[in-house]
């Protein structure tokens, strides 16, 4: 691993800025994947490099790739020199820390064998082909990253962290009817995370469902009461919360980009909806896949209610915006590489369980919809006007399932959704993501979660 | 790391039993300005440098990107490793063999360039014709690639200006985003303009209006067009043809779009920052027509993909999976103006996001209108619309549209347009859905 210059380059950086902070990270990827049927071969990757930011009458970041300090110097040089210009300069500088921290592996990343690797891969293919999928696609992708970061307060954290992810797609054609699903599989962790999903049943399970919802009926337009899965409140507390209280788009540094937030100009708390509804954000679930015990501006991490009881609460803030809001940063400053400036980011996003039984949530519904998954989704740039398209979803009668349902469509509004919800269960599952945001875009791994909702007279298309 | 080492990779991976090698370096220089509420976020600066491999031996491929001289003997070491542990790669056929010659491509760069000038421009341009505040970014690209293969060797300069502003006034947006390859000249007028027009779509309308659902005559701006084609062009790689996720399967020589639609891929275009003289194998580029009069001419093919379809490649190489590198949708006859003026009823869309699919092999896929949604009768804007979604699939969509504008812009915004230059299209019964 390289990174001897980075006190060097604080050091440098902090005679001629108000602040000043040095990252070098050192990335190894890996990545394989097949698809129907077909390796697609292997790509392994090691990058590494400077980033370092200094502050002062705008605060400007400089990268390297380069074990050189001619251009180390240079890069700095640079930043030096463009942060004299006027702009924003207000950061939160907090105290020193110095610590070390790493995620642990009980079947190591680094220990697996390219043929091991392989065989998952060409596993799952294999469990996909028997289930019944025409189209099958499986990516393995595994990284581990050594990340130094100091600043010029004193801090000094370092962080070894290994993360795994995997992704597939299935599609399915039934009586000429196509249909599709994604899933998205990551921990903060080694291989032994694969080695606990029963990715069997559940591949099975999916495929299943394809078929028998490829024949479904869609469903009449109009008001049902529905109880969304765990994956719906996950996307759903990840869309429509993590992002609308990160306090960067709130106060519109990504007002060209992913948008601002419905919260801009709010007054705060504001109410959200129902007081049933709490949301978390929180990085601290080891094993997750937003997990990190210092964020990448060297914060401490904790977690944080983002919604209380129907009410806004926390903002996600990192050095820059808290300093905005005039608070400490909560540690959500996330980077997705070393050439990436630290963003105000989420982690592990979640609705908070409540007390419901999974059967006490169909308890007087007597015309509804259990809509379990989803496929398409989207939402406006101030996270207020979004879709989810049902995948696996079933009518409800009575209290009781009765038949499947075809891509049913909740095109509706954040509070509209909240202030609907009048009962939480008492499950959590989790999924992962890569959640995209600023530009350069970065895609920054992450769970999001929830338990089984029941929401009433919501419109159905 | 230089052209040395280029070289020494190359003869590295042929000693060690390579078969065919393609190699791309990338010297990468990158200025970045970002700013909100009219006054500047951050000055972003990178100076990298990159070497990607792709080599086969036996049929099994490996790929890896170098960044560090120090990790070569590494790097080979567990590329040699890898080809020998792993199965054969079916999707590799082989890369481009035949000796090629390539043009000459452009070298200059914006290399004086004031960033914070320009910002200052556009956000005046933008507050002096109406806008409150002013968000948006501004890039300067410049790159020097060396593609090395077994074959062949190419070299040529890449990069450009870009600017995105989008301009607040009340509740209302608009937005602008360009890009100026290196045959251009922009100027600070250039963005002044752009921060203009922004506000000026901002301040179209000064009251609101509601619409139902339903199917719409609506005029596409070059970012709402040009974001579905930079999603729908996924459909167009062959790669997704083979895989059963493509709505142009079995589309080739047939009617995919109306009469008036012709579509190219041109990387040769250096007034885009999107222009290459050669793809990842070698292969020079070439404007290609991907739909020509309606009539679906051409998939993205690398030599792989075309030796599997049996075809020859149109340079568009990703090895595996090939891409479009700058799209260009051909202007039509009909001005803006008159487009506009002879709407009686329907929608003008300025601009779109967060376009996701729910059924790849049919297109189907909602996106999200923004920045200039107007509901305009007998060709005047009668209202900004909020709240709606285009709620149809790309056949649909390209099927209907009844007119293109003479005037085309370079778009380009973030990751939800490549690099392409569009016109304004005229599409009739898009369907537009809407939250309840």
């Amino acid at each position: 691993m390289g990174g001897e210059l980075l006190e060097k380059a604080l050091q440098y950086a902090s005679r001629s800025s108000r602040y000043s902070e040095a990252r070098y990270a050192d990335i190894l990827t890996n990545e394989l994947s097949y698809r129907n049927s077909e390796f697609e071969g292997m790509d392994f990757e090691r990058e590494s490099g400077y980033a370092v930011r200094v502050v002062n009458n705008s605060i400007a970041m400089a990268y390297t790739d380069r074990e050189d300090w001619g251009r180390l110097k240079e890069a700095i040089d640079h930043a030096l020199k463009t942060s004299m210009r006027p702009g924003k300069s207000s950061i939160w500088e907090g105290k020193a820390i110095k610590d070390s921290w790493k995620v642990n592996q009980r079947k190591p990343i680094e220990d697996m064998s390219v043929e091991d690797r392989v065989a998952l891969a060409r596993d799952y293919d294999a469990m996909m082909k028997a289930a019944g999928a025409d189209v099958r696609l499986n990516v393995i992708h595994d990284k581990r990253i050594k990340q130094r970061y100091v600043n010029s307060v004193g801090s000094d954290i370092s962080g070894d962290v290994a993360r795994l992810y995997y992704f597939y797609m299935v599609g399915v054609m039934e009586n000429g009817e196509f249909e599709q699903s994604t899933k998205e599989y990551g921990s903060s962790s080694g291989y032994e995370y694969l080695d606990s999903l029963n990715l069997e049943e559940r591949i099975a399970s999916d495929v299943r469902d394809l078929h028998e919802s490829a024949s479904a009926p869609r469903p009449s337009p109009g008001k049902f009461d529905i109880i969304v899965g765990p994956e719906i409140s996950g996307i759903v507390a990840h869309e429509s919360c993590g992002h609308p209280t990160e306090y960067d788009r709130i106060v519109g540094r990504e007002g060209a980009l992913a948008g601002e937030s419905f919260l801009t100009g709010k007054k705060f708390p504001f109410r959200i909806g129902s007081e049933s509804v709490s949301v978390i954000d929180d990085p601290t679930i080891q094993g997750s896949f937003g997990y990190y015990r210092y964020d990448d501006e060297g914060v401490p991490s904790r977690k944080r209610y983002l919604y209380r009881k129907g009410y806004t609460d926390e903002f996600i803030l990192n050095r820059e915006s808290a300093s905005m809001l005039g608070k400490d940063s909560n540690a959500g400053g996330r980077s997705s590489s070393w050439d990436m400036e630290p963003l105000a980011r989420m982690s592990t996003t979640y609705i908070e369980p409540g007390d419901y039984r999974f059967e006490e949530l169909f308890e007087g519904i007597r015309k509804g919809i259990y809509i379990k998954s989803f496929t398409e989704w989207n939402i406006d740039d101030i996270r207020f006007n979004e879709k989810y398209v049902g995948k696996e979803a079933y009518l409800i009668t009575n209290g009781d399932l009765s038949g499947r349902v075809r891509r049913p469509v909740l095109e509706t509004t954040t509070i509209n959704f909240y202030s609907a919800v009048d009962a939480v269960g008492r499950d959590l599952e989790f999924s992962a993501g890569m959640c995209g945001k600023g530009d350069p875009e970065q895609g920054v791994d992450v769970w999001m979660g929830g338990p089984h909702m029941r929401l009433r007279g919501v419109y159905i298309q | 790391m230089t052209a040395e080492l280029v070289d020494e990779v190359f003869r590295r991976l042929q000693h060690e039993g390579f078969q065919e090698i393609a190699l791309e370096f990338a010297r990468e220089n990158i200025e970045q300005i970002r700013f909100s509420a009219s006054t500047t976020d951050l000055h972003n600066y990178w100076d990298q440098e990159n070497l990607s491999v792709f080599a086969s031996k036996n049929g099994r491929t490996v790929s890896t990107a170098i960044k560090d001289p120090a990790s070569v003997d590494q790097a080979v070491a567990r590329l040699n490793e890898v080809a020998s542990r792993t199965p054969e790669n079916s999707s590799f056929v082989s890369i481009n063999r035949d000796r090629q010659t390539y043009g000459k491509g452009m070298t200059s760069h914006f290399q004086s360039v004031d960033l914070q000038d320009l910002q200052d421009a556009m956000v005046n341009g933008s507050l002096s014709a109406g806008a409150e505040r002013a968000a948006g970014l501004i890039y300067n690209r410049n790159s020097e690639i060396t593609v090395k293969t077994s074959y062949n060797e190419c070299h040529f300069s890449t990069g450009g200006l870009e600017g995105v502003i989008r301009a607040f006034r009340g509740n209302f947006t608009g937005q602008e985003a360009l890009h100026f390859g290196f045959s251009t000249s922009p100027t600070a007028k250039s963005f002044e303009e752009m921060g203009a027009n922004a506000a000026l779509t901002a301040s179209a309308a000064s009251n609101t209006s509601e619409i139902d659902p339903g199917k719409f005559k609506a005029i596409l701006s070059p970012y709402v067009i040009g974001n579905i084609m930079s999603y729908g062009s996924g459909f167009l790689s062959y790669y997704a043809v083979e895989t059963g996720l493509s709505c142009f399967a079995g589309m080739l020589d047939r009617e995919v779009s109306s009469e008036e639609f012709s579509l190219y891929d041109d990387p040769t275009d250096y007034s885009g920052v999107g222009s290459r003289i050669c793809d990842d194998e070698g292969t020079p580029t070439s404007k290609l027509q991907i739909i020509g009069h309606g009539k679906l001419q051409s998939y993205l093919h690398s030599t792989s993909t075309a030796s599997r379809a049996g075809t020859r490649t149109t340079g568009n190489a990703g090895i595996i999976t090939p891409r479009a590198w700058q799209l260009s949708l051909e202007a039509g006859k009909t001005s803006f103006k008159s487009m506009l003026e002879g709407l009686d009823s329907g929608l003008l869309i300025n601009n779109a996001w967060y376009t996701r699919f729910q059924d790849y092999r049919n297109g189907v896929f909602s996106t999200v209108p923004r920045d200039g949604v107007f509901l305009v009768r007998d060709g005047e804007i009668q209202g900004a619309v909020s709240g709606i979604r285009i709620s149809d699939s790309v056949p649909g969509i390209l099927r209907n549209v009844s007119a293109l504008s003479m005037e085309r812009k370079r778009v380009k915004w973030w990751e939800e347009i490549y690099a392409s230059t569009m016109p304004y299209v005229m599409v009739d019964g898009v369907n537009i859905s809407k939250a309840f």
